[in-house]
Parts: structure tokens; sequence; C-alpha cells
């Protein structure tokens, strides 16, 4: 089947989408976007999270028939050309990425939660992460960027 | 100046490019390739009658079917080695009986998960539909699960192999035996220690390429080992070593798994692409990664002690049977480790470690971050508190009093370590880290807030335990350094990264010993096309191993400079210094272009005597512009071109690093609920080259180590089925499982190497499940002894206690006094 | 497969007819995970996200009613007053990122014995909406759950709606698991009290085939509660609840309940951890009741 959406900004069409295959597949496979990442394909890691109409989902359970016609934001379509959104900026600045597989996830989770609640307390943050699985660093320098962006955004 | 930035917490290099999702690792690459699935065991254990694949043959996208028969086939027709098992890679004589896989199972199946056929498409969807319609015959033998079947050895793994033992083996120094029978006091301990994984974010993966007209291969795996990888790979396939290259992407964590090598996929990918002649790629999935990879720790413990009347430990015997699953690719390396790391910082009278390393029809076991630490400490911190408890004391008193002293370092336990080397320990302070670790908990008036929440209903404990590391361990890395034209630094070394940042760190180095902004210089590893020579990355080793040859490779390269420059400046080398990319003369204030200093861009043009110009840099240094003698040769008889070096790092032996964790602990009364309350860590890794990676690194490890306390494990039912194998049911923990981990260092500098640095990669995990035990021990008043531990497994334990099978604790935080034993003390039958 | 994307109710009903194995799908969270693992291959996913009468909630009678479509995310934001203890069972799915997607229909079509949602629907008395070309039929939740995975729902039918009336009295819910989030429930357990009509209402979940109701329970509470005079307005206040009500509570809630041993924890366990939920969220229900708990619905 045919599949139209906006990614990133650009509209995008790809054919022969195979009709039980993942919006994540669709991304990494057909449309040259390997951001987000594959790593349990149920939605326990939220490795795959993007914005699918400005709502942080898991690519891999979004079969990509029901992206028809939607707008999906993943990870590369964060940074404003060469400017880092500052969620992005906060995790180089905190130490957040260790191996880097489960940050593209974590950047759209935690881009979310300072959208939605801009002064997280640390259990709002706790919660709100609490569909990303991170099994290098312990989430703490994670919560540091995410503390880091919001005091950021605070002074803008 | 040149602001140091050995000590310096600055960010990492690598991660503008891992926020933006320009990470490429494994599965990123090779788009178009064709893919591979595997047609895996569902038995634990099996013999294959027959396999059919005729229904799979029309199946649009197949491209190839591959099973024993075509691996001894290519064998026979030409000089590949796929149809022998894969090899042995860590062979001990006491390895008696050892056995490895066939990459495809030949006759046989040993555990559920085991590839039995390999199916290359065009798409994964296609390999898998495939791989549905390919019909194994099996037939089904009794299969040897969990470490009690397998002592039993009522059935067998392999029937060769008589009682599933591999390997027993016995390491003493003294006559442990009667130390514990003469000794006033004397304890027994029944432990035990449960599976769990490694289970990086990132699963395995193999990509290859064979140009079939450059005779060239190249296989990209998400591996801890490129090097190795390459040279199995060489041997395996046949192919001249020199038209192999092998190379680690960006690899999403390791923890352990990953240095196995060759993987079966590791050889068969490859394989299939030379045969193909077209790209080929797998991609391991979750399942496959529960059950077809290497999983870790499982292991039953004895522990017989002998102490005096102040606790100090005269005589420790210490049994391990330890389940390695199916095969034995990696050895003896977790029982050897569980054996020596079990004395941690203390110096037990006389000693015996012995273990049984034993087969089962499970997925094999291979270090997992820790490597059998975790397992050994558990083991002697839950004999430290059970001989406090027995002597009524202070559980730190009683470690107090067997610590190794600092004045007694280098501390030799006459044992031999898993590297064949002495364990001797080279530098620590334990009494100084447990001063830190009671400080930053608060140890000393927890009694009184026990107290408090006791009355309020609240069931509190405090835990520690305390651990000494082998890190570093040898026989070698190497690094490349260069100085580019340019001025910017490129550096090789030949271990792999799996998001430790040691890109970073090693730059850090370097800029340092070179006098370069650490923005000039770039760091690349697990690339055998740019360093050939590495042993890989394990046992918290790159920062001692390739830190201290990077820093070795820099000061040859940083030599060179300095005579090339003195004789560009006309001054004496001693009295050059290089600051921020600019060799000078010291003392005299920067002043460019002027004959006192020299950029090392310039430096670099000038060692390297050309012919052609291609650039204004390079016109610098052609024949016609260089002056100089026209007797001497260009370049000198012990002289090479280039601004460039290259050293090895080879220690004698480990250096130790150390460190103490502890943990409070809150128990629900009613559903047994494990509440982590606070988490504190004290550590020592020697000199630290990057604070903030350092942190991660211990943070990361505290977090695996919460997850195999608390909450992960592997199921296995009786027929070798894994029950939990997703992260549904394996749990591992979230942001809202994680404690805040408050840290405090101590920097007792290695004597061993140049940077005086010690590993830690591992550090953080190996305390845990010995503190969390001790922890909720406390809180609850009876001994836990068997980790990890669920509510569930709480719940069953307080109803044992109630009915009087567990005896309690003589005495808790926040309770007056108690009675009884830890446990009772065992009149030696012997 | 095919991939069906109906945009009103009624092609919904005619391509579930004229494809009565296609599985419906909203917010993907239990088809895709099937779909992924290969376990799972129908002839035709049957997208309901674009129907825009099951996307929203509104009231119907006396019934606040949901469309099957409605995400978690939703019910927590929007519902939690009106259905309280559906609320609280919907903010323990999952992750924020299952929230956002996952609905109360899929929930209920999975059928599975630890579904959240399954125990709070079962004490409020909810009613499932069931419509297919051949009509809607309502069924009483009681009736929806058949066996582990196996629901009242026919294969030319989907699930509308679900009807939940109005809470007149304190909800609850309560889960056990291994680990904080992002965990399937050892066991559950709902509670909706309405003292005033002096009735009780007591769910378990993840501890037995089906969600259940836990009856002799209820009878206990119920008859405890007017024989003691608790449940009379003139009692409010000030009165409360005899320990050994509220312990006998639980020992009847623990007994109702048929748990297996498996990865998440042992029968004996969920039976114990139950009656302490059971105590627990009565405690608290009646403290709401009272006005006083910080715990007020």
């Amino acid at each position: 089947m045919h599949l139209n959406c906006v990614v990133n900004g650009e509209p995008r069409q790809v054919d022969n989408v195979w009709p039980g295959e993942s919006l994540l597949y669709t991304l990494r496979e057909r449309m040259g976007l390997p951001g987000s990442k594959n790593a349990c394909e149920q939605g326990e890691c939220g490795s795959c999270t993007v914005y699918l109409d400005e709502v942080p989902v898991c690519a891999c359970l979004v079969p990509a028939g029901q992206a028809q016609g939607r707008r999906v934001r993943t990870v590369e379509g964060l940074a404003e050309a060469t400017q880092l959104d500052p969620v992005q900026r906060a995790f180089l600045e905190a130490g957040a990425v260790q191996c880097g597989f489960c940050t593209p996830g974590l950047i759209i989770t935690v881009h979310d939660l300072l959208r939605r609640n801009p002064r997280p307390t640390d259990e709002d943050i706790r919660e709100a992460l609490a569909g990303n699985l991170c099994r290098c660093t312990g989430y703490e320098k994670i919560l540091d960027a995410v503390r880091l962006a919001a005091a950021e955004s605070e002074v803008r | 100046m040149t602001t140091r930035m050995i000590g310096e917490p600055i960010p990492r290099r690598e991660d503008p490019r891992l926020v933006t999702g320009q990470g490429r690792y494994l599965d990123d690459l090779g788009a178009g390739a064709l893919q591979v699935a595997f047609v895996r065991s569902p038995h634990a254990h099996a013999r294959i009658v027959d396999i059919d694949v005729t229904d799979a043959l029309d199946v649009d996208g197949l491209v190839a079917i591959y099973t024993y028969e075509d691996l001894a086939a290519a064998d026979e027709a030409g000089s590949s080695h796929l149809s022998e098992p894969l090899p042995l890679l860590i062979p001990h004589p006491d390895l008696t009986h050892p056995r490895t896989a066939y990459p495809l199972a030949r006759d046989e199946v040993n555990h559920v998960g085991e590839p039995v056929v390999m199916v290359v498409a065009t798409d994964r969807y296609v390999a898998e539909d495939v791989c549905d319609r390919i019909r194994v015959n099996y037939e089904v033998l009794p299969a040897v699960v969990g470490l009690d079947a397998a002592i039993e050895a009522t059935h067998l793994v392999h029937p060769d192999i008589p009682g599933n033992i591999g390997a027993h083996m016995v390491q003493e120094r003294g006559d442990a035996r009667a130390a514990i029978a003469a000794a006033p006091h004397r304890l027994e301990l029944d432990l035990e220690i449960e599976r769990s994984a490694s289970m990086p974010m990132e699963g395995r993966g193999v990509y290859a390429r064979w140009d079939a007209d450059d005779r060239t291969l190249r296989v990209y795996t998400s591996t801890q080992a490129a090097t190795s990888v390459r040279a199995a790979i060489a041997a395996k396939l046949a192919v001249p070593i020199d038209r192999v290259e092998v190379i680690a992407p960006d690899v999403g964590g390791g923890f352990g798994v990953k240095v196995v090598h060759p993987w079966p996929e590791e050889v068969l990918i490859p394989w299939a692409a030379m045969r193909l002649g077209r790209e080929v790629k797998w991609t391991e999935d979750r399942r496959e990664h529960f059950i077809s990879s290497a999983h870790e720790r499982g292991q039953k413990q004895k522990v017989r002690v002998g102490f005096d009347d102040d606790g100090r430990l005269l005589g420790m015997e210490f049994q391990v049977w330890h389940d390695h699953g199916a095969y034995t690719p990696y050895g003896l390396i977790v029982p050897i480790i569980t054996t020596t790391q079990v004395l941690g910082p203390y110096k037990p009278g006389a000693y015996r470690g012995e273990f049984w390393s034993l087969y089962t029809n499970t997925v094999i076991v291979t270090p997992y971050r820790g490597a059998g630490r975790p397992q050994g400490c558990f083991a002697m911190e839950r004999t430290m508190d059970a001989i406090a408890d027995y002597l009524g004391l202070d559980r730190t008193v009683v470690r107090e009093r067997n610590f190794i002293q600092p004045e007694e370092m280098p501390y030799d336990h006459g044992l031999v370590f898993q590297d064949g080397r002495g364990l001797v320990y080279d530098s620590g302070n334990y009494p100084a880290l447990l001063d830190k670790l009671k400080a930053l908990v608060g140890w000393d008036s927890f009694a009184e807030y026990a107290e408090q929440a006791r009355a309020e209903g609240r069931r509190v404990g405090i835990g520690l335990a305390c651990y000494v590391e082998g890190t570093g361990v040898g026989p070698y890395e190497g690094a490349h350094v260069r100085v580019e034209t340019t001025g910017e630094v490129v550096v090789a070394t030949g271990l792999t990264t799996q998001g430790q940042g040691h890109q970073t760190m090693l730059a850090q180095i370097v800029a340092d010993e070179l006098g370069v902004p650490v923005e000039r210089v770039t760091v690349t590893t697990g690339d055998t096309r740019r360093f050939k020579y590495a042993v890989g990355t394990f046992a918290s080793r790159t920062a001692v191993m390739s830190g201290n040859a990077a820093a070795l490779a820099a000061r040859k390269v940083r030599a060179k400079a300095l005579r090339i420059a003195s004789e560009a400046l006309e001054v004496d080398p001693s009295d050059l210094e290089i600051v921020d990319g600019v060799v000078r003369v010291r003392g005299v204030p920067s002043s460019p272009g002027a004959k006192t200093e020299i950029p090392l861009s310039t430096v670099a043009v000038l060692s390297n005597p050309l012919r052609y110009a291609f650039d204004a840099e390079a016109a610098r240094a052609t024949q016609f512009a260089v002056g100089g003698s026209s007797e001497e040769p260009p370049v000198a008889e012990d002289d090479e071109p280039g601004l460039e070096a290259v050293d090895y790092y080879s220690p004698p032996r480990s250096t130790f690093a150390a460190g103490m964790h502890a943990a409070i602990v809150e128990t629900d009364p009613e559903t047994a609920e494990i509440k982590v309350l606070r988490y504190c860590v004290v550590h020592d890794c020697g000199n630290l080259i990057n604070p903030r990676i350092v942190e991660g690194q211990i943070h990361g490890g505290v977090a695996q180590g919460v997850g195999g306390a608390l909450y992960e494990r592997m199921v296995y039912d009786s027929a070798g089925q894994l029950l939990n194998a997703s992260f549904m049911d394996f749990l591992m923990p979230y942001a809202s499982e994680v404690p805040t981990v408050e840290t405090d260092h101590l920097q007792t500098p290695s004597p061993l190497n140049p940077l005086g640095v010690k590993g830690a990669g591992e550090a953080g995990v190996i305390p845990a499940a010995a503190v969390f035990a001790s922890a909720i021990s406390d809180a609850e008043g009876f001994a836990i002894t068997r980790m990890p531990i669920s509510p569930s497994e709480l719940f069953e334990l307080r109803e044992r206690f109630a009915a009087g099978e567990i005896p309690p604790l003589r005495s808790r935080s926040g309770h007056i006094s108690g009675e009884g034993r830890f446990v009772r003390a065992k009149e030696d039958s012997r | 497969m095919e991939f069906l994307a109906p945009t009103t109710w009624q092609d919904a009903l005619a391509a579930k007819a004229e494809y009565p194995d296609a599985v419906p799908v909203a917010g993907g969270t239990d088809v895709m995970v099937g779909i992924n693992s290969g376990r799972l291959r129908p002839s035709a996913l049957l997208d309901l996200g674009r129907v825009t009468d099951l996307t929203d909630w509104g009231l119907d009678g006396g019934y606040l009613r949901l469309g099957a479509a409605v995400p978690y995310r939703r019910i927590i934001e929007e519902l939690k007053d009106k259905a309280p203890g559906l609320g609280m069972a919907a903010r323990t799915v999952g992750s924020p990122q299952i929230r956002n997607r996952g609905t109360i229909g899929g929930n209920l079509g999975t059928g599975s014995p630890a579904g959240d949602c399954h125990p709070p629907l079962l004490v409020c008395d909810a009613v499932i909406e069931l419509a297919s070309v051949r009509g809607v039929r309502r069924i009483p939740v009681t009736e929806f759950f058949l066996g582990p995975k196996r629901t009242a729902v026919a294969p030319d039918e989907l699930i509308a709606a679900v009807l939940v009336p109005p809470a007149d009295g304190p909800q609850q819910f309560a889960k056990v698991g291994t680990r904080n989030a992002m965990v399937i429930a050892v066991c559950s357990f709902a509670l909706a009290l309405t003292p005033e009509r002096g009735w009780v209402r007591a769910a378990i979940g993840s501890a037995g085939p089906v969600p259940t109701r836990a009856y002799t329970a209820e009878q206990f509470l119920t008859e405890a509660l007017q024989q003691d005079g608790f449940a009379s307005r003139s009692g409010r206040g000030d009165v409360a609840l005899p320990e050994s009500v509220v312990r006998r509570f639980g020992e009847l809630v623990a007994a109702a309940a048929s748990p297996i041993d498996d990865v998440r924890g042992t029968a004996a366990y969920r039976r114990h951890a139950l009656s302490v939920l059971a105590q627990r969220t009565l405690r608290w229900a009646w403290e709401s009741y009272r006005g006083r708990g910080d715990r007020c619905t």
C-alpha cells in the first residue's frame, strides 16, 4: 500500500508498505531515518519514541497505515538547522548519553515532558521517563539533563 | 596555558552525533543488504532427525537456505572450517571437558535458541516467513535445567561428559580446612544467585560485504573485540587476514555479552556474503538476544569459615557450583574470578576456593559486567554479616578488622587470577574508604532513624558491602597517534567502545601529553583498518590499557615534535614546551611567526620530506623548499617520515580498584514490596581522567545492580524454556526504580602504570546484590541468602520465618536485642 | 494482509462483517506486539483510529459513555472525577507512550486477565456496547470476560463503547507489581463504596482466568455496614471501621481469587497481596467517605 505523511516537516510518500509493518520500520527502512531505534518491538523500551501528530508514541506499535495523512517528528527533526534543541544541548552538557541507543527516544520523551510541564518535579520526571529503558546511565545524568533543560528554558 | 584535561569533567566528544539521531549502529548500516533470519531450536535438548525445506522454497524473495550440511560441503570444496566447532577461546588445564557449538547445529541441539538453519532473503519479514515454513523434525531428549539437575546428573547434557562437569578447580593458600577446624568459632552458609544478563539496548548484529574483485571482506559487527573477530573470520573462512577488515560501528552497549566471539552469526554472515556475492546483514531481535546470546551469574555457593572472638577470619573454604550453560567458549573466566575476587579487601588466614563448572541445557554463560565478582562479593559480604551477627558486633567493625592495611600493599594473596598472573593487589586504602562510606550514609546514626521508623510502623534496614576489583588485565593494548599537517591529531586504538566515552577519555590523555586542545584530537576505536593489534574491551581495562598506550604513543610523538622543532628553532629540545598546539621556547611570551615558536602543524609538515606539493603546507616540505645538508638523507637512518608513533602498554598484572556501597531500604510490612531509600557509593579507581564519565559508569553499574538484586532473573521451566524472554517480564529498572546515587571518591593511584589509573567500568554493579541482601536482612530480622529477591519471595521468606524455619538475626538496626543466629554453626562432620 | 481504514462507524461494521477475522486496531499497543513478534498474522487489520464516534466520550442517558478508542491518557486527564476508579487504573497502565495510544476498548478486546481497567469497570457495573451490521447489544461487563483472552465479542462485532454509571461514592484501585512502572499486575483490586445505599462492589484482577467480582466479600461488607449502622447518614463523619471488619473483608477477597504461580509471583503471594490491597483500599475509601482522607476521590 501507499503511505503519505509529513515527516519532520516534509511531505513523504512511500510505496509497497506491508500493511502489518510498523511506523518504525517504515521510518528506518523506507524513509532513510534510522535515528529512532528498535530495541524490543513491544513498546517496553521507548527507544523508538516519535511524535505522531505531536503526541509521543512508540513507533514500533503504530501500524504504518495509521500514519496516513499525519505528521511525524523524529529525533532527526528536532534540531533547527545546526541549532540543537535545548533538550539535546542539555543531554550534551549533563553527560546524559553513554551508548546513545536509547537517547533518541528519551530526547523526544523529555521534549514532550517539558512542553507539557516546564517545571517538573523529580517525581514528575521519573514518571515521565518510565517508558524509556536505558541500560547504561542509571538515569541519574538524564535527570540532570531534564533539570538543566527546564532551568534553561525558564531563563529564556 | 593549555588547561590540563586529565581530571576534567568535559562533555563527551561523541555526543553531538548521538543526540541528533546521527549515530550509526549496526542495524543502521547496509540499507539494501540481504537479510538473514535463523530457525532456532525450540527444544532445550534434542536430536535433529530431519530438516524439510520443501514448503519454503517457493517463497518470493528467498535467496538461500543453509544447514550444517552446507557448511560441511563448503569445507570439503574449499578450505573453510565452518563444519568444525567454534573455537574454545580461553583454554585452561582444569577445563577438562570443554565443548563448543557448531555454527549451525550438527546432530544435536543443546539449548532453546541454538541456530539450526540460516535463511537469506530480500528482507527480514520474508526471511522469517521462510523460517516458519521450514520443518525440523526433532527427537526430544531429557533436558538438564538448573544447577540441582546438573549436579544430580540423572541426565547428561553431553553424553560423553560425566556428571555434567566441565571443570573442577581448586586453589588454596595455607590449610584452610585445618584452620577452620581449629578456630574458636565456625559458620557455614549456603547461598544462591540466579541468572541475569547483560541485556544491552542494542542486540548483536553483523553486516558483511565481500568485494570479489579486490578479494576483500569487510565485516561490521556489534562487538567488543574487533581484532579478534577479524582473526576468527580469517581462520574460519580461510581468507588471508590482511584481506579482512572488521569494524565495530557505534555499539549500543555491551556489558560483556559482545566480547564473546566469534558468535556463529559472525562467521556465517560473512560466509554467506562471500558465497552469494551480495551484501548480507543480520540483526538480532530481542527474543533472539534472550535465548541465543549469553547469560551470567547463576551459582550455588557454600561458605565455611572459622574466626576468632574479634571476628578475624582464620580460615575460609568457598565452594561454588557454577552453571555455564550448554557450551564453554569463554572457558573458566567467570568462576575463576568468583573464587579469587571473593577475597575482596580481606585477608583470611587460610583460603581454599573450589568450583565445579557444570553443563546445563540453557544459553551459554559468559561474562556480564562484574563477571563473577558480584557472586564472590555476595558470598564474602554475607559471611561478614553472619560473623558480625554471631558475635554481636557492628557489621563495619568485623570488616575493618579483616581489612588488608594500606601499608601491606602490594598484597599477595598467593593465588592465580583470571589473567594467569598472581593475585597481587597493587594499592588501596580500605579503612579510608569505609570511613568515607560511614560518613556518607550516616552509618552510626541509622539505629536511631530505624527505631523511629519502627515506631511509625515502618520497616527499614541498612546494609553495606565492600569489594576489590582486578581491572585492566593484559596482555596489552596499543595506540597510534599522528599529528596531521592541519594540526589535527588522530588517535586510534584497537579495542572497541560501547558507550563508555572512550573517544573523549583518550582524547583528554593525548591532549595533555601532546599539549594540544582536546577539540583537535579525534579518536577511533574498534576499526581494524586503523589499528590491528588489540585484545578487546572487558574487565574495566580501556582507561588502563589503551589509556596508557595512548599516553606512551603521544609521548613519543611529543619527543619527535620537540626534536624537529628544536632543529627548526635552533634551540635545545629541553628548552621547548608545547602549548595549545604550538611548540615554543619556555618562558618566552607567545608571538606567532617569531623564531621562538612553531605550530605542530608545521612540525608535521617538516617531518615528512616531500617531492610533490598538493597544498601550501606541503609546498614547504618539498625538495627545493627545504634547506639542510645535501649529503644527509632527507629521512635520517634511524628516523621515519611523519609525526606519528605507535606504542603499547603491557602490564605485569592487573591493577586493583576498590569500593564500598551502602543502601537503606524500606520493606512494606504487608505487601513485602522493597523500596530503596538511599544508595551510597565510595569508589577508588586511582587517578580520574574524566570524573563525569566515571560517575556515569558508577551510576549505570548501580542501576544494573539494582536490577540484578530486585527485578531481573532468567526463569526457565523444567523443559528448558525461558519463560520471561521479553522486556515485559524480564524487568529492567526504569527511572522510576533506580535511586539517586550519592558518591564520594578516593584516589589511590596505581603504581603499575604511567597514568596511575585503575578501571571503573564494572565497579557499580559488583556489590549491589550483597548490599541489598544486607539491608533487607537488617529490615526483616532474618538472613537473606538468595538473590535476586522479589516481593513474592520476601513474602514467602516471612512465612517461613514466622513458622520458625528460618532463624532470627541476633541484632538489627533499631532493635535493642534479639536472639538466635544468622545461620546455625554446624559441627564439622569430618 | 490488508489494511482496512474506514472513516465511519457504518463502514467499520461493514468491514468487520466482510472480514470476520480482521483484527481491530486502535492504539496498536497489543496488536502490534503480536504482529512484530510474528505470533499474529491476521488476514486484515481494521484501523479504528479514524472513526471519530469511537474517540469521544459524553453523556448517554444516565451513563458516561466512553467511545472504545478513547485512550488512557484522556481517561486520566478528563475523566478522573467522573470515573475515579477507572482513572486510577488508567494511570497505572504501561508507560506515558502506551497511555497516549492504548484505549479502553483495546484493553477489553484483548481480554487479558491482567487488564488494568477491568476491575474498576466491574465495580461500577459498567455496560459494554457491542455492535455489528446485525445491530447493537449491551451486556454487563460481568458477562464480557469468558476466559483468558476470550471475550463475548462475536466475530462480526466491534466494541463500540463502554457505559459507566456516574460514581456516587468513593472508588479505589490498587495493584501490586514487581516494578514501580510499566509492569503487568501481579494482582490488582478495585473497590466502589456507596454506603448510603449500603452496597459494595469489589473486583479482582490478575489473579484468575478472568477478572472477577468478589461477591462474598461484597455481601459481608454490605451486611456489616448495614447491621452496625455505618451506612446511615447520621453516623457519617465520626465512625471508624472496626479492624475486624476490614480484616475479614480482606480475607474474603483473597478467598475469591483463583490465582496461579507464575514468573510474576506465587499464588499464595497473590492471595496475600489481594487481602492487603482490599484492606488498604477499604480504609482509603472509608476515609474518603468520612471526608477526612487525603486520598479522597
